[in-house]
């Protein structure tokens, strides 16, 4: 049995590798496997094989060297010559999927892989003959344990795993009507007696044997995730029954059981082939130990897990076959799935919504996920690009009309233009710009707290969140507030500056006393200026008039300077044509208030300031050899930290404009000068961190 | 250099960069012919206070978690209550000046050898491995004064293991001792100490990084005039 299992074993790795492998590989059109996906998935991946192979031929693919290790590695444990990712039987020229399916049972994980030579894909498996059955042209692989199914024809591979719902069978209605009994450890069989004769009266039509076979099987229903917490809230008397012993009971007959048992009240949850074996090896120690009790407990719990087992099995093997078989709507007719595709992207990722995400992940939740937690985020979705000069990650969230507008009303403004006078593109570090309209912020933030938050806090909070909404907007004259804090603001290093700092040290005289002297030392600074608009200065002239008289603030004409002995830089500040400046270079606070401030803005920034309500860029070049090297621990260190440095483009941020219904947000970083495109130069760092 | 090192490494670009920082230790001993004395223990960070002052506002740095003033300052007075309990040991006091981070601490001894025991039990209390034996003595009747140190070999070897960005912090560290005496001095035996003008006193500077290696050994046996 042992070396069987190790075969298995074996061969479920080989087909890991090669589906992971997959996701390195290419795609094309012609029947395209998005039709295969269901309409209702939860998440598609897919990958774009044929973008990916524009960048780099198959070729060169195999040929790097994480490509080589796993043909080197593949053809090791296959025992078989393996040369090119072509090798496996993949469509490199078409597009691969994964998605998940969620119901109120069973989440369903599933590959879907082209395949351009179904034998070369079946040369992955050893004993081919033993391990799959044939029918017609498709055929089918039950892994070890049969966890997972993966079925194939002569176009396409299908990988899919069930888990099932632990909350599904806690539900003595679906628990009943699949003929599952939950097990509780216990030593009172009056009780165990009362629960299955309940079990007997709610299902007379299941009958429960030692084999189980189930040979009628109810279809799950795959719902949404939203619809699935009104049937877990129905519970009914029979479960309680069963549910009867209490946990002092256990604990009472704990001392009794060895370790071994008591691991296996942890992992209580998760069906898995290991727990099979541990409890079959907990069973001969029981047994042993004359333990009749717990030997009694052990088998019934086997029992019953098997019988999920099975019933996950089955119900993966209708979903198998239902891809294979049947024609059913696809994927491709939901709106938000197929507005969120770009013919460019390398890699794609969608998920359906943002709330069913946050009520799938906390189904426990349960009566705060029903009412609507993250109310009004709808799909999110994620692409990748590559190009001759850059990655770019573009991310999209769809909003529902009401908070699409709040956001549009928010973002209605454009960052002063007077702040770009100020960026020196030539030897700017970094900067951060961002704009947003105070007033509508301030009207429209109650609001969308309580759309998000409100669920959170229960249906009978809708009075109290009312009234803090009011109170907010009483407390608070936005419109005040708004000429105060316009909402645009910028941060840029404009460079690095040496200043001159004094420090403690010490003299010796004749006698080698100690005598206390004042040093000074050059230090590099990096020079950052802050500035946002304001109309309505009279509350910062107050503050600044209130910090003088404390001698919080000094003054020097119209540069004030904050006197903090905490911070370990000056910092100036001053306020100028309706913008508030801080600093810490007295030299450039100077330069801004006798107009002698010299800086040119590239084309590039300033597109990139000027038309997005937020952006962010770190020019890492502009750093390279500027900080001394005793400043960053030698020499040795100073030449890595520039090499890195210098290898580095651009790395920016940019929120995009609304468009529809949609917030989107793209981070890109450019490649070095000397790779071909962002793909290669992604192997070749690979390939460095390995070496 | 890892993605996550380079991450750090950005950090730090922006924030000040705090890989390397100068302090100084000095550690005076004034004997007097009866054999008590005074000693002064001095670190001084000022060199380093922009980065010093940076790292105050960090939580960690490094990985280590940066202690706060308020941290500090507990410790010193627990030393300084340490040092009263000990024997043969009095007017002890400390001063800790967090604008320019200096930190002091001095006491006076019957007997150097009272000293001994005290560095290694303040560092055990600290939950600091004491690294190193270090001893004093002073014979009235020879006017002999004695520092033996030894490096210990796991000293060098923890210090190896630090990553070349935190062993950078030592890089310009020094560490100055000073023993004054009443006498003048006929006779030293460490050849990198030197004799003041008025060969009352001997001074040793080392690199705290070679003190660390062990390429530099302060031990020092000296004869005073009888």
């Amino acid at each position: 049995m042992f070396p069987i299992k190790y075969n298995y074993q074996n061969k479920m790795k080989n087909i890991l590798i090669a589906i992971s492998l997959l996701f390195l590989a290419k795609f094309t059109y012609a029947q395209d496997l998005v039709k295969k996906i269901p309409a209702n998935a939860f998440t598609v991946a897919t990958i774009k094989g044929d973008n990916v192979f524009k960048l780099m031929f198959v070729k060169d693919f195999n040929e790097s060297f994480v490509v080589k290790k796993l043909l080197t590695e593949t053809s090791k444990s296959l025992d078989k010559e393996f040369t090119s990712i072509e090798d496996f039987g993949i469509n490199l020229e078409k597009n691969m999927y994964y998605f998940n399916q969620l119901s109120d049972s069973i989440t369903y994980n599933c590959f879907l892989i082209p395949l351009k030579n179904a034998a070369k894909f079946e040369s992955l498996i050893n004993d081919k003959d033993k391990k799959f059955k044939t029918e017609g042209a498709i055929k089918t692989m039950i892994l070890p344990d049969s966890t997972s199914i993966i079925k194939w024809n002569n176009d396409m591979m299908y990988f899919i795993t069930g888990s099932i719902r632990s909350s599904f069978f806690a539900d003595s209605t679906n628990s009943a009507r699949y003929g599952i009994k939950e097990i509780r450890y216990q030593n009172n069989y009056d009780d165990v007696a009362i629960a299955d004769s309940a079990m007997v009266a709610v299902d007379s039509t299941m009958v429960v044997t030692a084999e189980p076979a189930i040979e009628e099987v109810i279809a799950p229903p795959v719902v949404k995730a939203k619809t699935y917490k009104n049937a877990s809230a129905k519970k009914t008397s029979a479960k309680n029954k069963n549910k009867k012993q209490p946990a002092k009971k256990k604990a009472a007959v704990k001392p009794k059981r060895n370790k071994v048992v008591e691991e296996i009240e942890i992992g209580d949850l998760p069906i898995t082939g290991e727990r099979n074996d541990v409890d079959s090896a907990v069973a001969a120690i029981q047994n042993a130990n004359g333990d009749e009790q717990y030997d009694d407990y052990q088998k019934k719990r086997t029992e019953q897990d098997a019988k999920k087992k099975q019933l996950v099995f089955v119900w993966m093997t209708a979903q198998a076959d239902k891809i294979f078989n049947t024609s059913y709507e696809s994927i491709e007719n939901n709106k938000s799935y197929a507005a969120s595709l770009d013919d460019k992207a390398i890699a794609e990722v969608w998920v359906s919504s943002l709330q069913d995400v946050y009520n799938s992940i906390v189904p426990e939740f349960g009566t705060y996920g029903k009412t609507g937690l993250m109310q009004g985020y709808g799909s999110l979705n994620a692409k990748l690009f590559m190009d001759k000069t850059s990655f770019r990650i573009s991310t999209g969230l769809e909003l529902a009309k009401d908070q699409a507008d709040a956001y549009k009303k928010i973002m209605n403004r454009k960052l002063n233009k007077n702040f770009l006078k100020y960026i020196d593109s030539e030897k700017a570090i970094g900067f951060m710009g961002y704009s947003i309209d105070t007033k509508a912020y301030l009207e429209e933030f109650p609001k969308l707290m309580k759309q998000t938050y409100g669920a959170f806090l229960g249906a009978r909070m809708d009075e109290e969140i009312e009234l803090g909404t009011d109170l907010f907007s009483l407390l608070l004259d936005e419109e005040a507030v708004s000429k105060v804090v316009k909402g645009d603001a910028l941060f840029v290093i404009n460079g690095l500056n040496t200043k001159e700092v004094t420090f403690t040290s010490y003299e010796y005289d004749d006698d080698y006393n100690r005598k206390e002297v004042t040093k000074t030392k050059n230090e590099t600074l990096p020079d950052f200026l802050f500035m946002f608009s304001s109309e309505d200065n009279r509350l910062m002239n107050k503050l600044i008039k209130y910090g003088i008289n404390k001698n919080y603030v000094s003054v020097n004409e119209n540069i004030y300077k904050i006197e903090e002995k905490k911070s370990p830089i000056d910092i100036y500040f001053m306020i100028k044509d309706g913008i508030v400046f801080f600093g810490n270079s007295l030299a450039e606070m100077q330069g801004i208030s006798n107009n002698t401030y010299k800086a040119s803005i590239s084309k590039t920034h300033k597109n990139l300031l000027a038309k997005n309500n937020f952006s962010f860029l770190f020019n890492a070049k502009n750093l390279v050899g500027k900080v001394p090297n005793d400043e960053i621990g030698g020499e040795e260190t100073a030449k890595k930290f520039n090499e890195t440095l210098g290898k580095m483009g651009n790395v920016y941020m940019k929120s995009n404009p609304i468009k529809g219904n949609l917030v989107s947000a793209d981070i890109s970083a450019e490649i070095p000068n000397g790779h071909e495109n962002a793909l290669k130069y992604l192997f070749s760092l690979i390939e460095n961190a390995a070496k | 250099m890892n993605l996550k090192q380079f991450y750090k490494l950005l950090l730090f670009a922006f924030l000040v960069p705090v890989f390397s920082s100068c302090f100084e230790v000095v550690e005076e001993i004034s004997m007097r012919n009866n054999g008590t004395g005074d000693v002064v223990l001095t670190i001084n960070l000022s060199q380093s206070k922009t980065k010093v002052a940076s790292v105050m506002l960090l939580d960690s740095v490094q990985g280590y978690k940066v202690p706060s003033k308020q941290k500090i300052q507990q410790e010193l007075a627990e030393a300084v209550a340490y040092l009263k309990k000990s024997e043969g040991i009095s007017n002890v006091k400390s001063t800790a000046d967090f604008n320019n981070y200096i930190a002091t601490i001095s006491f006076t001894f019957k007997d150097v050898s009272n000293i001994n025991n005290i560095t290694k039990n303040i560092l055990t209390q600290q939950k600091i491995k004491a690294t190193n034996t270090s001893s004093y003595s002073f014979n009235k009747t020879t006017k002999t004064f004695s520092r033996k140190y030894q490096a210990v070999g796991t000293a060098k070897t923890e210090f190896n293991k630090l990553k070349s960005k935190d062993k950078a912090v030592f890089n310009g560290a020094t560490y100055t001792s000073i023993y004054r005496f009443e006498s003048p001095v006929a006779s030293t035996s460490n050849p990198s100490s030197k004799l003041s003008k008025s060969s009352k006193a001997v001074m040793l500077k080392s690199n705290i990084t070679d003190l660390i290696n062990g390429k530099m050994n302060v031990s020092n046996q000296i004869q005073l005039s009888k």
